[in-house]
């Protein structure tokens, strides 16, 4: 259930979460490839690797201790300060 | 879906790849964490694919997935 | 997700039909015992019944079914029965519970309810009912709160959404719902929409609305509120200057001291530990200034606000004069308010710096004392630039009470003891390569222009220390005291 709130502000900006721009271009751009750990993930997880490389992109890749959980503040950390942008696979 | 939101709060464009039977339970989780959900569904099942099937399916996501992290 | 104001539910005021209206609940012996009587008027008078309960009480009279309320609480019925005339859509007579005399002078009829008492008093209308009340209110005046409205999803923290949005001082809030700022805005006879300031740095125009849900978050309750909004209207004045205020790299934020009988209605706390923590009035009411400067005015640090160290009453720095227990006339005599009334002074100041003073018996010794202070408050070498507060407490005081001392004797000779030499001050002087150039040395300089010291009566009874609230810059690009009446 939603809660309402009023906006405290002088509503000048917008109320939602404000997403981060998309990159401008994927080459010379470093992202970073995040496994959540369910099967077969890791070998889509290559696959894109190539195929992003290919693009001019390097690439990290990153795995999570468990896909039940959140990924552990430090990994987050760590990513946000390496990557440019993020993908996270495979659930299902 | 949790670290995509969390990470793009740290200003990273981010993209959740999950298979298509995960479209609402996705849609639910995003809508709960006030977001837009930036996500790429590919086809289910993928447990019982072989490693060739599992390259296919990503050749087949990445335009997709390039798609939602490049503007 | 974010729903426009103009998305809120409930219709006007519904009108009512000419003739004789009566509001009644099945669950009300009175109503029950003038049921007939109501029965008897359908047949001589055109006659309306609104039932809160049930829709089908009472039995022989035409109803209407009012179980959601809206009827009774757009025309504010307290109690059932109750009886309108009604001409033209308009109501112009109105009786409460069952009154022969005056039903039949109502309705213009006689010999109504034959075997009943002469009168019996009714029973509460379910539209007052305490447990009922929060919904209807939302309901039916929740469209006079025009603030967007934000919507936390479920998996969303209230709390973090709001840090998130950068709305907080760093602190938790109490989540602004449409209930609390309902029963904020009881605290004013203020409108909702009326516009109390125009606040700095983004010259936002602020309402009475947006101060509520700013005191809902700060934690105020709602009989804080007038105190709330006059702070704010002092705060923004040219003269207080809150946008230089805001913007400064020196450590001083505003100060409240509350001044009139208000501060103990609300119970604000005089005494023991008047700065520090723990009594909800003191501490909410400055957090409240200071949230709608940050949110409705957009002054943040790091941001406009460049503070280089700023102090720890920038989350809130509000207390009350004693005036009880004083020796002096209350500040805002000073504002040419008299003693009494109800007032906010807005200072720009930073934390107190403790005097402690165990001897002194007579009040040139005090004074003395805190002259010394004063003269090396901020720095040794500046004069004329800052003002200053000096709170004494009421161990203090009674030694200028005993001598028959007035604030303007107390203020008078700390300004003579706050003369510098000039040959203190030069660059140089005491080892200290900061100072004032050559010219001034020989000359007598004061400290502080003369009216750049105020007196306040403050703290617990037990303890020989008083304190400074060291100031800002005073003048043109400074800050200059407002002191503002609180209406309610």
């Amino acid at each position: 259930m939603t809660t309402v709130l009023l906006d405290p502000s002088n509503e000048a900006v917008p109320a939602e979460r404000v997403r981060p721009a998309r990159l401008t271009a994927l080459a010379g751009k470093t992202i970073g490839l995040l496994d959540i750990r369910k099967a077969r993930g890791d070998v889509f997880l290559d696959q894109l690797e190539a195929k992003l490389t290919e693009r001019g992109a390097a690439v990290i890749r990153y795995a999570k201790p468990t896909f039940t959980k959140p990924a552990p503040i430090d990994l987050r950390h760590e990513i946000a300060t390496q990557c440019d942008a993020v993908v996270e696979a495979l659930a299902d | 879906m949790h670290d995509t939101v969390d990470l793009e709060d740290r200003g990273v464009p981010s993209v959740f790849v999950s298979t298509v039977e995960f479209v609402d339970g996705a849609d639910a989780q995003a809508t709960a964490l006030g977001t837009v959900p930036s996500a790429v569904y590919v086809e289910h099942p993928i447990q019982d694919r072989t490693d060739d099937e599992m390259r296919a399916i990503a050749d087949a996501a990445v335009d997709e997935v390039v798609a939602r992290i490049v503007g | 997700m974010s729903t426009p104001a103009s998305e809120a539910p409930e219709p006007m005021k519904p009108p009512l039909p000419d003739g004789i209206v009566a509001f009644v609940k099945r669950d009300c012996p009175t109503c029950e015992l003038v049921a007939p009587v109501l029965a008897a008027l359908a047949k001589e008078a055109p006659l309306t019944v609104y039932t809160q309960d049930d829709p089908a009480f009472p039995d022989g009279a035409p109803r209407v079914d009012d179980t959601d309320l809206a009827v009774s609480w757009h025309h504010g019925i307290e109690a059932v029965p109750t009886l309108l005339r009604v001409e033209d859509g308009v109501e112009v007579e109105r009786a409460l519970g069952w009154h022969r005399g005056e039903w039949e002078a109502l309705t213009r009829t006689t010999d109504l309810g034959p075997g009943l008492p002469e009168l019996r008093p009714g029973c509460g209308s379910l539209s007052v009912d305490p447990s009922r009340a929060p919904e209807l209110a939302i309901r039916f005046s929740g469209s006079m709160l025009k603030a967007r409205r934000v919507e936390i999803a479920a998996l969303e923290d209230e709390q973090e959404a709001f840090f998130d949005r950068g709305w907080t001082d760093g602190l938790p809030i109490v989540p602004p719902t449409e209930s609390r700022v309902l029963r904020m805005l009881e605290g004013t006879t203020r409108a909702p929409d009326e516009v109390v300031a125009t606040v700095p740095p983004d010259l936002a125009p602020c309402t009475v609305e947006k101060v509520a849900i700013n005191a809902v978050m700060a934690g105020c309750k709602p009989e804080y509120l007038p105190v709330v909004i006059a702070a704010v209207e002092a705060a923004c004045t040219d003269a207080f200057n809150i946008h230089g205020l805001l913007a400064t790299t020196m450590s001083a934020g505003p100060v409240i001291v509350v001044n009139g009988p208000i501060r103990n209605a609300i119970g604000m706390n005089a005494g023991k530990n008047v700065f520090g923590q723990g009594n909800r009035a003191n501490s909410t009411i400055g957090r409240a200034l200071q949230l709608v400067i940050r949110n409705v005015g957009g002054g943040r640090p790091g941001e406009v606000d460049r503070a280089t160290l700023g102090n720890p009453g920038k989350v809130g720095f509000c207390f009350p004069e004693d005036e009880e227990g004083s020796p002096f006339a209350p500040l805002n005599t000073e504002f040419g308010f008299e003693a009494g009334t109800n007032t906010v002074t807005l200072f720009p100041g930073e934390g107190p710096r403790t005097i402690v003073d165990q001897i002194a018996r007579d009040p040139d010794s005090l004074c003395h004392m805190f002259a010394d202070a004063l003269r090396h408050m901020l720095t040794p070498k500046m004069v004329l630039a800052f003002d200053a507060i000096v709170v004494v407490s009421p161990e203090h005081s009674r030694i200028f009470r005993e001598a028959g001392w007035t604030r303007s004797d107390l203020v008078k000779r700390l300004h003579e003891l706050t003369l510098m030499d000039g040959d203190d001050l030069v660059r140089g002087a005491g080892g200290i390569a900061d100072g004032l150039p050559e010219t001034v040395r020989g000359n007598q300089i004061p400290k502080f222009k003369p009216d750049g010291l105020r007196v306040v009566h403050a703290g617990g009874g037990a303890g020989l220390f008083s304190a400074i609230i060291p100031g800002w810059a005073n003048g043109e690009m400074g800050s200059a005291p407002v002191c503002r009446a609180i209406t309610p």
